[in-house]
Order: C-alpha cells, then structure tokens, then sequence
C-alpha cells in the first residue's frame, strides 16, 4: 500500500523543516549584515517563501500522483526526469552541510565541546536512516510531536527573557535601508527553499489533495509565528549587535535566559525540546536525497539506496563542518545560491514547460490512467 | 544476514546512545563560585584567582562542617600570559577538574580595567560553561583578596556577593551588571559599558571580641565604575550611582534625605515610589538636546522633626525641597559623566538614534565629541501621598520637651 500521511502531518513536516536552522543560525547570519531589523527581514522572507510554495502546490496539483521528479519526466522523458531528479539530490546534499552544521554548533560548541565531530555525524547517520527506512509516516507522526515541544520551547524562552526585553533595540527600523534589509532576507529564504522542495517531494502523498493549499499556507503561518518571536527576541533581549557576534543566536539567547534563581541555563532546556525539529530536518534531507537517487537509477523502492545516500550525504556533512570557517562561509554563502535558485528556478521550469506542453502532460495521465 | 545485520546496528546504537561522550562526575568537579582577576607579575599577564567550593564543607546552611577543615572554599591562585593561560594554570593545582558553570561573580581590579578588559569580555562570552547572567563587579582592592574573603551570611562568599546584587535593588548604591549587559554595552555603537564596583568595608563586629567595634572586612556595594570602550575612566559614588540607574535600569524606587526647614540640623526621610524616568532627545537646528523627566510619588517615612501629611503648606515645601535635591543629584552626575568622563553610559545616543536616526548616522562616529557637548535639563517632579502609619506629629506630650 502507498504511504500516505494526512494534511496535519505535512503541515508539521513544513514547521519542523524551517524551524531548527531558522531560529538561530539563520538569525545571526541576517544579524551581521541588518542589526536589529532581523524579524522584518524574517517577514519578508515569510512571504517569498509563501509565493514559491504555492508555486510547487501549483506544479504538483496538475499531476497529483507524481512529485516534482516524475512530472518532469512525464514531460520530457525518462532523461530530463534523471536530471531533475539529480538536480534534487545536489539540493538535499547540500542542505545536508547546514542541517548539520546547525546539529554540530549546538551540541558540540555547548555541551559537548572535547566531543569529535565524527560522533554527531555517525549519530545523525544512524538515527536518520533507522528512521527513513520506516518511511515518511514515521518521520510525520515525530514532527507532529515535535510542533509540540516547539510551542514548549517558545513559552518557556519567553517566560525567561520577557523581563530583559529592551523594546529600545529594535528602533529605529530599516537602520540599513530598504534594499539591504530585503537581501539579508535570503538567509532565511534558504530555509524556505528546504520546506519548498520537500514539499515538491512528498505532497503527492499528503492525503487529502484539496487541502493541499490551505495547509501549505497553515504551515507557513504557523513556521512564521514560532520563528518570528526569536529575532524579535534576540534583538530586544541580547541586542542586535550580540545577536550579530554569535554564530548560534538562539543558544546565546538561551545562555542569557532565566526563571527566577534557579531555572537558568536554558541551554539544555532548549536543547531538548528543539531536537525533534533537528532530527525531522536531517530524516528529511535524507528521505528526499534517498527518493532523488532511486529515481535517477531508476529502482523501484527507495530503501535499497539508503545507505549509500546517507554515506554520501555524511561524508560531504562531515567535510563542510570539519572546518567552521568552512561551514559558516557555505553556509552563508553557496548554500544560499544554490537553495534559492533550485527553489525558484526548478518548480518554475517545471510550470511554464507544463503549460507549454499540457496537450502531451494530458496525453500522458490519461493513457497512464487508461493503463 | 539481514538478523545479523540488525543486531550489529543495534549495538553500534547502544555504543552511542550510552550519553559517555564528553561525560564529567560531579565528584569529579572543581566548582568555582566566584573568579578574581588581577594583572599578573609579567606584562600583560593575569592572575586569575578561583574561589571553589568545598562541598564537604559547604554542605548545609548552618550545620557544622563536616569535611573536618572547617572551610567551606578553597581559593586557589593561577598565573598566564593569558586568562585561558592563568585559568590552565589553575587546573595544575587543583586535585578536580576546574568547572565554571557555577561561578556566581566575576571581579576585575581597577588596575587590570583601566588598562582594558576586551580580551575578559571576550573569553568569558566565548565560554560556554559560563552563564551569562553572572555578575561582573570592579574593584580597588586586589581582585584576589576580595574574592578569598569570607563575606556575608552565606556560606559560600560567591554566593552571598550574588544575593547582594539580586536583593540590592533596595540600596540602589550599584548596578545589577551582568556580563551579557557588559558585553552588549561594550559591542554597542552608542553606549559605554557600566560596572558594579565593591570594596571591603571593616563592618562587622567579631563576637569574641565586640568591644573592638567592626574590625572585620565585609564585601561592600560601592557605586559604579564608568567605561570608555573597554577602559575604567571613572568611579560614581553611590549617591551618583543612583541617577545613573534611573538611565540605566528605569529604577522604581529610592531614598531621599533633606534637613527639617525650621531645624536644619535634623532631617525627613522620604520614599520614593513608582518613579517614571524618562529621556526626550530634540533636534533644533542642528544642535542636540535632551529633556530627563522624573516623576515620583513619595511618603515620608521618618521625621526629625514634627511632620503632619495634613499639613499641606509643609507637604508642598517637602516636596520642594525633595525636588530640588534629586535635581542637584541629577544635574551633578550628568555633568560628572559630561565633562569629567566624557563617557556616554546613561545610553543617551541609544535615544537619540532611536529619534532621529537619520541625523544620527551623520553624527554616530564623533558621538564621543558629541555627547560631552549636548544639553540636559532635569525636571523633576514628586508628590507626597503617603506618611505610612502616622497621622499626628510626633511630638513629645510633656509641652516643655516637645520637639517643636
């Protein structure tokens, strides 16, 4: 039978995608370039992010039961759905460098610095593809749990920041104009692209296919109002020149909150209730990269590649972070490019050649339906 | 193959998630609770001196010691070319591995400040162990003396330098830093960071010999020491101290002292209540100004001489003369700050920015020529609304000894 998850499952899955990165990394990143304009830049991000997933609802709603892959090649044949196919995968390889590089920064620089890195790649290596190789729904049904313990997350952060909120450090707004506050925004773009694309992936096995929209949309909402509070947060609280200094700006945010004398050090805390949000994002990565490369060698089932995949993708994870500068450049940089531009320029291809050619895109359902 | 296979993940699982990575025993900790840095005997060199629990006899609030030396910390000190140097340095000399988690309080010596404290900002906001609500103090003794001196209730000294700040708030003598507020104010454009200053006072009287008076030294709040980028230029007294913290940390409430109007030699009390501070920047024709209003609602709560709250004439003068005082204070301190230290820690560029950002970018690189030049008027405001429990004067009832 066809794995299927239901609508609030993907609307978990969009949450936990954007979430572990968003928070922190993300921010500092957009920190160093805007100051305290951070959350407006989050916004703007928001509604781009908004716009390319409908995009991919879009595409996919044309041909409900084939992903992004196998409506490029329903297009064009067995060869362009290859390269799309590998398209995907360089995606999800290179997602994997940040996803871990956010897993690393947090365990290791925080609690776990004599720890070799090996250690959170082997980690992440063996619970993501234990994970993966029970399928999406078991992934789904952690994510949902995981929209949990992120509402904890939140209230708990709050409730421990609130009282040094200093409302002074997000005034005077686009301190850096317009236009820079807008560019610093593809830092969280890159996170938007991971949701976009896994939703390329998966939504043809989102049950209810007339909520697909409305849940995409639900998802963002909701993504955005979990992640709007930190650069809100970040700024108020560390100020946007602290936030700016950190390479993880949730954790410092975390190190500098407190609950009354005795809950302090909320590291741990926030450690524990983020983890379903990280581990979602390194088991999705994984499952896309996975279904990528069955579909570029043409197999039938996924799992037989799993291994390889999860090799490949640990390996490059393992090199990028070997070296933080390395990381954080890539991060920052390449990682960026090459999220936006797939996010952008693959669902948009797949769109205008589909109108383009509908006359042999409806051929092909029909005489596949027929079949 | 595939049972095989099964089992060997499973127990290359086990091997990871045992949570032994990285592990440190508690018994095997070395638990600093308050830290000291000195310069050190070569140049550029630290002293960093750890005051460390000692558990066995730290155990308990009032109960005997039951590690048998009858000293709850043992104060150790190391030496380096640089803190992380001086700190591994301590590790030589302790039998437990140094752990910073704990530390409540970090102590710099104004000699170590004048002369720059970056690279202490920095290594103690690069640690991850360390938390960044600890308390950072300056202060004129050697850092070294104060942090191995017994002080307070408390067992442990580090702890009761802490509950000095967190219930200090009464005595508004110096401000609550922490070093997330150092490091913020240091990395700002606009602000000059601030830092508690604590000295050691001869205050408490032994119990075997009280007829000597205090004669043993206690940790002091002492005002404030005032920075220029990461150098100490200038110490507030407590008194000024206070005004610096209604720029700084919107404090609610205060004590105010003034003579009695027909007795100058004796004096009123008063407390003031849910005071509203705040800070207007202007910008006419090119020059900076500011307006600082403080409004306070107050009540008396001692008199030296006779004092009805139904006597409004004397309420009205009271008021008066509360107002003036805290002006003078207000106008003393800013001054000070102006023209002496020519610093700018009372975050008024960070209001000015807030206002007129645009001009403020023209301005923001010579803020520092600026600040000493702008104007600040202090208007102040308080009504008295309360006399606690008394309605009546308190004079005496045999007319020929009354206070009046």
């Amino acid at each position: 039978m066809k794995v299927q998850i239901s609508n609030g499952m993907f609307f978990a899955l969009i949450i936990n995608m954007i979430y572990a990165k968003a928070i922190g990394v993300t921010q500092g990143s957009m920190a160093r370039e805007i100051g305290g304009d951070i959350w407006i830049s989050t916004l703007i991000a928001t509604v781009q992010g908004t716009v390319i997933m409908s995009l991919v609802i879009f595409v996919i709603r044309r041909m409900p039961e084939g992903d992004l892959i196998d409506q490029s090649e329903r297009l064009f044949g067995k060869w362009f759905g290859k390269f799309v196919a590998l398209i995907t995968f360089i995606f999800f390889l290179a997602a994997f460098g940040p996803i871990m590089s956010t897993f690393i920064f947090h365990l290791k620089d925080y609690f776990l610095p004599e720890a070799p890195i090996l250690l959170f790649i082997c980690a992440a290596f063996l619970i993501g593809t234990y994970a993966i190789f029970f399928g999406l729904e078991v992934i789904a049904r952690m994510a949902l749990i995981g929209v949990f313990s992120i509402i904890a997350l939140n209230i708990l952060l709050m409730l421990g920041t609130l009282p040094e909120f200093d409302i002074r450090e997000l005034r005077p707004t686009f301190q850096m104009g317009f236009i820079k506050t807008v560019w610093a925004s593809r830092h969280h773009n890159a996170d938007w692209a991971m949701a976009t694309i896994m939703a390329g992936i998966i939504l043809p096995m989102v049950g209810d296919k007339k909520s697909w929209g409305k849940m995409g949309f639900a998802g963002i909402a909701y993504g955005m109002v979990f992640v709007i509070m930190w650069p809100i947060l970040e700024a108020g609280v560390l100020s946007p020149e602290t936030a700016a200094q950190y390479i993880v700006s949730c954790m410092q945010m975390a190190r500098s909150a407190q609950i009354g004398y005795f809950v302090h050090r909320y590291e741990m805390i926030m450690v524990a209730f983020f983890a379903l949000s990280m581990l979602t994002q390194i088991m999705m990565s994984l499952l896309c990269a996975s279904v990528a490369m069955q579909k570029i060698l043409g197999l039938k089932d996924y799992r037989k590649v799993i291994i390889p995949t999860a090799l490949i993708l640990s390996t490059f994870g393992y090199w990028i972070n070997f070296n933080k500068n390395r990381a954080v450049d890539f991060l920052e940089g390449w990682w960026v490019y090459i999220s936006v531009g797939v996010a952008v320029v693959l669902p948009m291809m797949i769109l205008v050649l589909g109108f383009f050619f509908k006359k042999k895109l409806k051929k092909k359902i029909v005489a596949e339906e027929a079949k | 193959m595939k049972r095989q296979a099964s089992w060997s993940l499973l127990l290359i699982m086990i091997l990871l998630v045992t949570g032994c990575a990285g592990k440190r025993e508690l018994n095997e900790l070395a638990l600093v609770m308050a830290v000291g840095i000195d310069k050190g005997e070569g140049e550029n060199a630290f002293k960093v001196t750890a005051q460390i629990a000692r558990p066995a006899d730290a155990r308990g609030q009032t109960g005997a010691p039951s590690g048998q030396t009858g000293e709850p910390i043992y104060t150790i000190v190391g030496q380096g070319e640089s803190l992380f140097d001086a700190i591994r340095d301590l590790s030589s000399i302790s039998s437990r591995n140094v752990f910073w988690a704990h530390n409540q309080v970090i102590v710099i010596s104004e000699e170590l400040a004048k002369e720059g404290i970056s690279q202490v900002i920095d290594f103690f906001t690069r640690n991850p162990e360390l938390r960044m609500r600890t308390w950072i103090v300056i202060t004129p003794e050697e850092a070294s003396t104060l942090v191995s001196t017994v002080t307070g209730l408390e067992l442990i000294p580090g702890e009761a330098v802490n509950k000095l700040f967190r219930y200090g708030k009464i005595s508004t003598v110096a401000p609550n830093t922490q070093i997330l507020d150092v490091q913020a104010a240091y990395l700002s454009q606009s602000s000059q960071p601030i830092m508690a200053r604590v000295t050691l006072k001869e205050v408490m009287i032994s119990n075997k010999k009280p007829e000597k008076g205090p004669t043993i030294k206690q940790v002091d709040l002492a005002g404030a020491g005032v920075f220029k980028e990461d150098r100490l230029v200038g110490i507030l007294k407590p008194e000024e101290t206070r005004v610096l913290m209604l720029f700084t940390e919107g404090l609610q409430s205060g004590v105010v002292t003034t003579a009695c109007k027909d007795k100058p030699e004796r004096t009123i009390g008063v407390e003031l209540r849910d005071q509203m501070f705040e800070v207007t920047p202007h910008l006419k024709d090119g020059q900076i100004s500011f307006t600082a209003q403080l409004d306070a609602y107050a009540m008396v709560v001692e008199a030296g001489c006779p004092f009805t709250i139904d006597d409004q004439k004397q309420v009205a003068e009271l008021e008066k003369a509360i107002e003036k005082e805290l002006k003078k204070e207000i106008d003393t301190t800013v001054d000070k700050l102006q023209k002496e230290y020519k610093t700018d820690v009372i975050e008024l560029g960070k209001v000015f920015q807030n206002e007129y950002p645009g001009y403020w970018n023209q301005i923001s690189d010579n803020w520092a020529e600026v600040f000493p030049t702008v104007d600040i008027k202090a208007f102040v405001n308080v009504e008295i609304t309360d006399s606690v429990l008394l309605w009546e004067e308190t004079n005496s009832g045999k007319k020929e000894n009354s206070a009046d």
